[in-house]
């Protein structure tokens, strides 16, 4: 990734859960922060979401849910990004997602959660720090 | 008023400058950090028009002319006659785990009809077996897919709790038609008369474009299926009430409690107006509307004006719009106002702090005129469904409130203060002029359809956002005061709540299997039949739908398969991007 190319974040809520608030604020807020971002929008399948991401050629998805599905939902993306050989995409996540099932996620392959109280400057410092150059 | 607000703001200035600046330089201030609020600020106040009577118009002061709630001895309150409360929000898994909760929860003495929760894929008109939803069958509430699951979850409620002696809760919007048909069905099948059902449907179909996300349809076909409960309740079910409306979910969507109240208003507006272009007398089916829930946030004393103004402005329309003649017509019908604090201000860090918190709402709900409500429990951000612990402590914050310190002995204990009645009429004036605002555009569903609704909120909800990054909006334990020095009091679920957390994982397979047997033993010829007639009658503008949903519910036609139909004829609503 050139000096020139912003950070590609695609940000998107799987499943049938329809609370966006935090996720169009991490969206607008990361793209206040000099990132290009893309809001998938809610109820996108898996698939929808991998296919966006290829298509949009990011760097970052950011997984939202609120619904207690994630942990169907979120290693889905993972296996999807696998199947289409993806390596270099980080995915992180957030909403509400139980402190005793961050581990079995992080296992999967999702970077890290960000949960409830965390800053939009975080998840962007995150973001910077650990993105793939 | 006994001094000339002219006299009162001379001597303002005057303690202002002898008595205020000295203090200032004492305390090493450079300027002060407090207001103070004389009758000058809010001028005269006209009490019979602007406050009023307790439960008479304009209603600023309260609903109900007497607090009219009792406690139960055990879950909260049960309301009052007229008021009959339901249980406690709640609803998993599959029918059967629904059942058995509900069955738990009577052991322990909670009575009252289901306030049901229903699972995403009920809410989104989507069936148990459908692959699309894997993963979310029964997490959010039960699974529904065919009139057997009701059958099944209400096999809780027979004899002394049948059909004809509970009120049921159902949270559904984008589908409610359907849902209440296959109630409807059950009750005809278990020989219970329309005129004596009772129920609640949410039924708010607008907010869900705007903020809660379950929708189907676009706007105005889902207005046609809002005309169309209006009307069929109106003839047939006169018992049920029409919808649960209420800007709460727009205020935790981001929206600032102007915007709350203006959307609220203006959703309202267009519901009234269904109604009355079917040629229903406004006082006949109004009545039948009622409140879930307004939003709140921790700013208590503009919650309480809020309230107040909400109440005068939600008269005021239907007076004076739409010319309704019953007080009944006018008031906003809540089981409790509950959640003054805003739920989505609590947080996972330091949990217990929840408590203060939610006793800010309780207080202010009080002082509402509600029965204290320090709501949610403390675990609300820690994950769905709620330790019995936090329940408990939620209830006995409740009593403290009204036994202790007799916070509901005095309606509007705050009527008259110069503060107080001034944000009132602040909020009310700014509410007033968004919606004007969205009267020039047409109304609600001209504005939904545009994206300036869904942008306004998600504007405000970042505005917030960047007040939290920035420091100046404080959050105790999340940005201020943590750190060396302070502990993280974390907090542990020790009752296990009634939810059984082996049956919410299996349950997905169990409903799959339930679904697939109900098919397989129904008539299909007779399904198929029935969806076609459904296709061609959904067509028809004119034609109310309900009669024709309960007939395939009868025929254990499913809640995706109808919905697929008018899909197809009403199409699927798209949400405008960020």
């Amino acid at each position: 990734m050139g000096k020139d190319r912003k950070i590609r974040v695609l940000i998107a809520k799987p499943g049938l859960d329809g609370h966006d608030r935090g996720a169009k604020v991490i969206a607008l807020g990361l793209r206040d922060q000099g990132m290009e971002t893309i809001y998938g929008g809610i109820r996108q399948t898996p698939e929808q979401i991998v296919q966006a991401a290829i298509q949009e050629d990011v760097d970052v998805i950011g997984l939202s849910c609120l619904s207690g599905a994630h942990k169907y939902l979120f290693p889905r993306v993972m296996e999807l990004l696998k199947e289409r050989r993806i390596e270099d995409v980080m995915v992180i996540g957030g909403g509400i997602i139980p402190k005793e099932d961050i581990s079995g996620l992080k296992e999967k392959g999702i970077k890290e959660i960000f949960g409830p109280g965390t800053s939009v400057i975080q998840i962007g410092e995150y973001i910077t720090a650990n993105v793939r150059a | 008023m006994l001094n000339e607000p002219e006299e009162i703001k001379k001597k303002k200035v005057e303690w202002e400058e002898n008595t205020v600046q000295p203090a200032l330089k004492r305390f090493l201030l450079t300027e002060s950090p407090t207001r103070f609020y004389t009758p000058a600020d809010v001028g005269e106040i006209d009490f019979l028009n602007q406050i009023g009577f307790p439960g008479q118009y304009p209603f600023t002061a309260g609903a109900y002319p007497t607090y009219p709630y009792r406690p139960a001895p055990r879950s909260g309150y049960q309301g009052a006659p007229g008021l009959k409360r339901t249980s406690i929000y709640a609803g998993y898994g599959s029918p059967e785990d629904s059942r058995d909760f509900y069955l738990e929860m009577r052991e322990r003495g909670q009575k009252g009809g289901p306030n049901l929760a229903f699972d995403l894929p009920t809410q989104c008109g989507y069936d148990s077996d459908n692959r699309l939803v894997r993963g979310e069958v029964g997490k959010t509430g039960m699974a529904l897919d065919t009139l057997r699951d009701f059958e099944v979850l209400y096999e809780a409620f027979v004899g002394e709790m049948d059909l004809d002696r509970i009120a049921s809760n159902f949270t559904v919007n984008a589908d409610s038609n359907i849902v209440v048909a296959m109630y409807f069905a059950l009750a005809e099948k278990r020989g219970i008369s329309p005129d004596k059902l009772r129920g609640t449907p949410q039924n708010d179909i607008l907010k869900e474009f705007i903020a809660r996300g379950t929708y189907i349809f676009p706007p105005k076909p889902s207005m046609r299926m809002v005309r169309d409960s209006i009307v069929f309740f109106n003839k047939y079910y006169p018992k049920m009430n029409i919808n649960q409306l209420g800007g709460y979910h727009i205020r935790a969507a981001g929206a600032t409690r102007e915007q709350e109240l203006a959307y609220s208003l203006a959703i309202l507006i267009a519901y009234l107006q269904e109604g009355v272009n079917a040629g229903i007398d406004i006082d006949s089916f109004a009545p039948r509307f009622t409140i879930n829930s307004f939003g709140g946030s921790m700013d208590f004393f503009k919650e309480i004006a809020f309230y107040r103004a909400t109440r005068r402005m939600w008269a005021k329309i239907i007076k004076e719009r739409f010319g309704a003649k019953k007080e009944r017509s006018m008031i906003i019908r809540q089981v409790v106002p509950y959640c003054l604090m805003g739920n989505e201000n609590c947080t996972v860090q330091r949990p217990l702090n929840n408590i203060a918190r939610s006793l800010v709402g309780g207080i202010a709900s009080a002082l509402v005129g509600g029965p204290p409500q320090p709501y949610p429990p403390y675990d609300e951000a820690l994950g769905l469904g709620w330790s019995l612990e936090a329940l408990q402590i939620t209830e006995d914050s409740a009593r403290i409130l009204q036994y202790e310190a007799k916070l509901t002995e005095v309606i509007d204990p705050l009527a008259g203060s110069y503060y107080v009645e001034g944000l009132t009429n602040q909020i009310a004036e700014e509410a007033m002029k968004e919606l004007e605002k969205i009267d020039g555009m047409g109304g609600i569903v001209a504005a939904i359809e545009s994206g300036y609704i869904q942008s306004q909120i998600a504007k405000s909800a970042y505005e917030r956002q960047c007040r939290i990054d920035r420091g100046e909006d404080l959050i105790v334990g999340v940005n201020c005061f943590v750190g060396e020095g302070e502990l993280e009091v974390e907090t542990n679920r020790l009752v296990a709540h009634p939810y059984n957390p082996k049956r919410r994982e299996d349950a997905e397979a169990r409903q799959i299997e339930n679904l697939t047997e109900v098919k397989r033993i129904r008539d299909n010829t007779a399904v198929i039949r029935l969806l076609n007639e459904l296709k061609v009658k959904a067509k028809n503008n004119d034609e109310n739908l309900f009669p024709h949903f309960i007939e395939c519910a009868k025929a254990y036609v499913s809640l995706q398969e109808m919905c697929d139909v008018l899909r197809d004829v009403f199409g699927e609503y798209q949400s405008p991007g960020l």
